[in-house]
């Protein structure tokens, strides 16, 4: 099981500017965010090397923030790798709440950011598990 | 030219005399509800009234006197002679009531018509009332005064903007009661529709009323739509809309008193201050049988402005009001109090303990937002949770305080902290 950060910002400029310059001066990786919004707040969901070290940053500096647990999982950078995925969860009637990815590898490599429902994921993962997908639980190697 | 000429122009030494027999007849009267009936016997009060500074004795009633008594305990004759309740919204939960006999209508009826009636209304007049009906006095008020004057009264109450302005049209509407506020949206809303309100309609008069407003207001109101406006003071504690009403001088406002005893006290010490210093109005009501009132205390701060009026009324005027001495403030006609809004906060777990209440107006429109932050145990990272949390609050603050606010989440530290005599109401409206 892998987790996202979820920050609540006001939806003002300048936010996500200082939530990025957070990150770097303690030296954490960001490896993908997004952004949902509702008019005058939203919610920014980061994946960093480091979850906890940037969980706990952000909480000392007053933010919103909490984890929520997400799958993440590893798969090939190609033409309909995500469609495949997407399939296995339709044949299991799981619903995506969310979903985001980033490349890890050109060409080859990619991982992808489930967000179901909380009492799917051990469900879920474990079926990507047999279909020969690779969970992954944090970035920080 | 009056409504009722031998009572508004009466010789202020005869008016004396009337409000000292009036005063001890009321006194007695209020004496028939459980509330005065133990307040007398407490105090020892003696009833007999043999000059006007009598009063003094008497301890002051205040608004939650009247909320303890709720919901008949102020009711001074058997309940089969009342035949009206209005109510008002309180700062907890329970509103205040009050209950008027036919003749206590009658008679407001008739203050109201004396105030239209200086203000140059006619039964000629077409009257559009653009002021919410209901247990709200404002609505209701007018309109009976005004069809006791013998104008057409359209009851349209408040909104609906393009029937109103339909009704202009087709009924040539020439008089109008209704809200500072609303009146300035509907200026906006008239010229977005590319109408002149200056010259777009046979309205020659507006009375304003349920929300205090500067002297600056009124002036640019009729220019704005070339008109006359007035200003109308009441509470629904003294009936409702009519206690004073601006006569066509617009030099203040004349305060019945042959049916209200008025004082100006300070607030702080409640010595009654010397004629024409500025303080909080008490007032007493001198002819209501329903429920009389000793000593309100409006909260309102006024002055009485001195000499004689050119319109030959001898009633007294007092000043616009120019403040309260509490934190109540005024959306959209509604009284609120900061504590109702606290107190549904505070009742909503997931809220932090901070929150601002900010008052704006765009396009002449009332904007009530709140601003709270999130209790950090609470936040699931969920943007639903959120939207839920706000469309929750919106509804239960509207339930309160009959006005929907704008909910505002703001970062945790946006706001300031509740430490020390935090201000929690920021009002950016001028009117």
């Amino acid at each position: 099981m892998g987790k996202q950060i979820s920050i609540f910002v006001e939806n003002k400029p300048g936010k996500v500017n200082k939530i990025t310059g957070i990150l770097e001066k303690a030296k954490i990786n960001m490896k993908a965010m997004t952004i949902a919004d509702s008019g005058s707040f939203g919610i920014i969901k980061l994946i960093t090397d480091d979850n906890e070290k940037a969980f706990n940053i952000f909480r000392e500096k007053n933010f919103l923030v909490s984890f929520q647990k997400v799958v993440v999982v590893e798969m090939p950078d190609k033409v309909g790798a995500f469609h495949k995925v997407a399939k296995i969860l339709e044949d299991m009637d799981i619903n995506i709440e969310d979903a985001y990815g980033f490349i890890m590898e050109e060409g080859e490599k990619a991982a992808l950011i489930l967000k179901v429902a909380e009492s799917d994921i051990e469900k879920v993962e474990e079926i990507l598990k047999k279909n020969n997908y690779r969970s992954i639980e944090n970035f920080n190697v | 030219m009056f409504w009722a000429e031998k009572e508004e122009t009466v010789s202020r030494d005869e008016l004396r005399s009337i409000q000292t027999d009036r005063l001890g007849e009321s006194v007695e009267r209020a004496g028939k509800s459980p509330y005065y009936r133990k307040l007398y016997g407490k105090h020892n009060l003696k009833l007999s009234i043999k000059s006007l500074e009598d009063i003094r004795k008497f301890p002051f009633t205040t608004k939650d006197d009247l909320r303890a008594s709720y919901p008949v305990g102020m009711m001074a004759v058997p309940m089969d002679n009342i035949v009206r309740m209005h109510a008002s919204s309180g700062t907890t939960g329970k509103s205040t009531l009050v209950f008027h006999t036919i003749r206590d209508i009658e008679n407001w009826s008739n203050l109201v018509a004396r105030g239209l009636y200086s203000a140059g209304v006619r039964k000629s007049d077409v009257f559009q009332n653009m002021m919410s009906y209901g247990l709200f006095t404002g609505g209701l008020g007018l309109h009976y005064g005004a069809e006791k004057i013998g104008a057409l009264v359209i009851p349209i109450g408040a909104g609906n903007t393009q029937k109103q302005i339909d009704f202009f049209n087709d009924m040539k509407t020439t008089v109008i009661h209704i809200t500072p506020s609303y009146l300035l949206h509907l200026g906006y809303v008239l010229e977005e529709k590319g109408l002149a309100p200056s010259k777009s309609f046979s309205i020659k008069i507006a009375i304003m009323g349920a929300e205090p407003h500067s002297e600056a207001t009124r002036k640019k109101l009729e220019e704005i739509f070339n008109i006359k406006v007035y200003n109308c003071y009441g509470l629904s504690e003294m009936n409702g809309p009519g206690v004073a009403f601006e006569c066509a001088c617009q030099k203040g406002l004349h305060l019945w008193e042959d049916h209200y005893l008025a004082e100006i006290i300070n607030p702080e010490t409640g010595e009654v201050l010397p004629e024409g210093e500025e303080g909080e109005l008490v007032l007493t009501t001198l002819q209501r049988e329903g429920m009389p009132i000793i000593r309100y205390r409006t909260k309102d701060i006024t002055k009485f402005i001195s000499g004689k009026c050119k319109c030959g009324r001898t009633h007294r005027r007092i000043a616009r009001m120019k403040g309260r001495t509490d934190d109540m403030f005024i959306v959209k006609g509604v009284n609120i109090f900061p504590s109702q809004i606290e107190t549904v906060l505070m009742e909503t777990p997931e809220v932090d303990k901070n929150y601002m209440i900010v008052l704006d107006r765009k396009e002449g429109l009332d904007i009530l937002s709140v601003q709270i932050e999130i209790k950090k145990d609470y936040f699931r990272g969920d943007l639903n949770q959120l939207k839920y949390l706000q469309e929750n609050l919106r509804e239960k603050l509207k339930h309160v305080i009959l006005v929907t606010p704008v909910i505002e989440l703001v970062e945790p530290g946006s706001l300031p902290s509740s430490t020390g005599k935090a201000q929690r109401v920021i009002d950016k409206r001028r009117l």
